[in-house]
């Protein structure tokens, strides 16, 4: 289960300034987008080298032994 | 690092949470309760004699209420500024800055100050509320020198 860490700025006028970490493609979109819903209007966006990994997968193995 | 997203807030509550959001913004930025009255009670707190008064409104807000909580307004004052929340007809916060002494733009820019410190703690009290219910956990909160509020959260993902 992966740890998400979120670094929230919220600066005088009331505006958000919200640092997502932990994820790998695509799933920081959908972390953002809770705090939009929250929030309000997303007002502009920028990803890090991070953003452009491929996506996490969970691989397991299952060994059958007799 | 994933992500770095800046975002605007967009202000929607009832009268308690907003008198409540008033009261705290107030309390930080010292400022006293002068009243909390419904309009056409008498109150000699809110009716001033004072020669200059500027009328502001927060952006982006909603004071949504019932038909008996219209008229409803607070005042808080400091060093002769009084700052008086409202509701205004299209149901958007306004407020009323008067002073003595001071000019338009000194009025204008305590009003700000206090409008957006008040959305400050909507914003806050919003937030905490939200991420408590989602199971975030908040490890870190400071309040900076520059007044803004720094909050470091956690969350485990299945």
């Amino acid at each position: 289960m992966p740890q998400r860490e979120f670094e929230i700025t919220i600066v005088k006028t009331g505006e958000v300034e919200l640092h997502v970490k932990g994820f790998k493609g695509r799933g920081c979109l959908a972390a953002a987008k809770i705090f939009e819903e929250i929030v309000g209007e997303m007002k502009s966006q920028q990803q890090t080298s991070e953003f452009y990994e491929p996506e996490e997968q969970v691989q397991y193995r299952i060994d059958q032994r007799h | 690092m994933s992500a770095v997203c800046i975002l605007t807030p967009v202000v929607i509550m009832a009268w308690p949470a907003f008198s409540a959001a008033v009261v705290a913004a107030a309390s930080s930025l010292g400022y006293q309760v002068a009243a909390e009255v419904k309009k056409g009670q008498p109150s000699s707190e809110i009716v001033h004699k004072n020669t200059s008064a500027v009328k502001l409104e927060i952006e982006r807000s909603e004071v949504v209420t019932n038909q008996l909580g219209r008229d409803q307004r607070i005042a808080v004052s400091r060093e002769g500024v009084t700052v008086t929340f409202s509701r205004d007809a299209r149901g958007k916060a306004a407020l009323c800055v008067t002073g003595n002494g001071q000019s338009d733009e000194e009025l204008r820019a305590l009003g700000e100050e206090l409008s957006q410190a008040v959305v400050q703690q909507y914003v806050y009290q919003k937030l905490m509320n939200e991420m408590r219910s989602r199971g975030f956990n908040v490890v870190e909160e400071e309040v900076t020198e520059d007044r803004s509020i720094r909050l470091k959260v956690r969350h485990w993902e299945n």
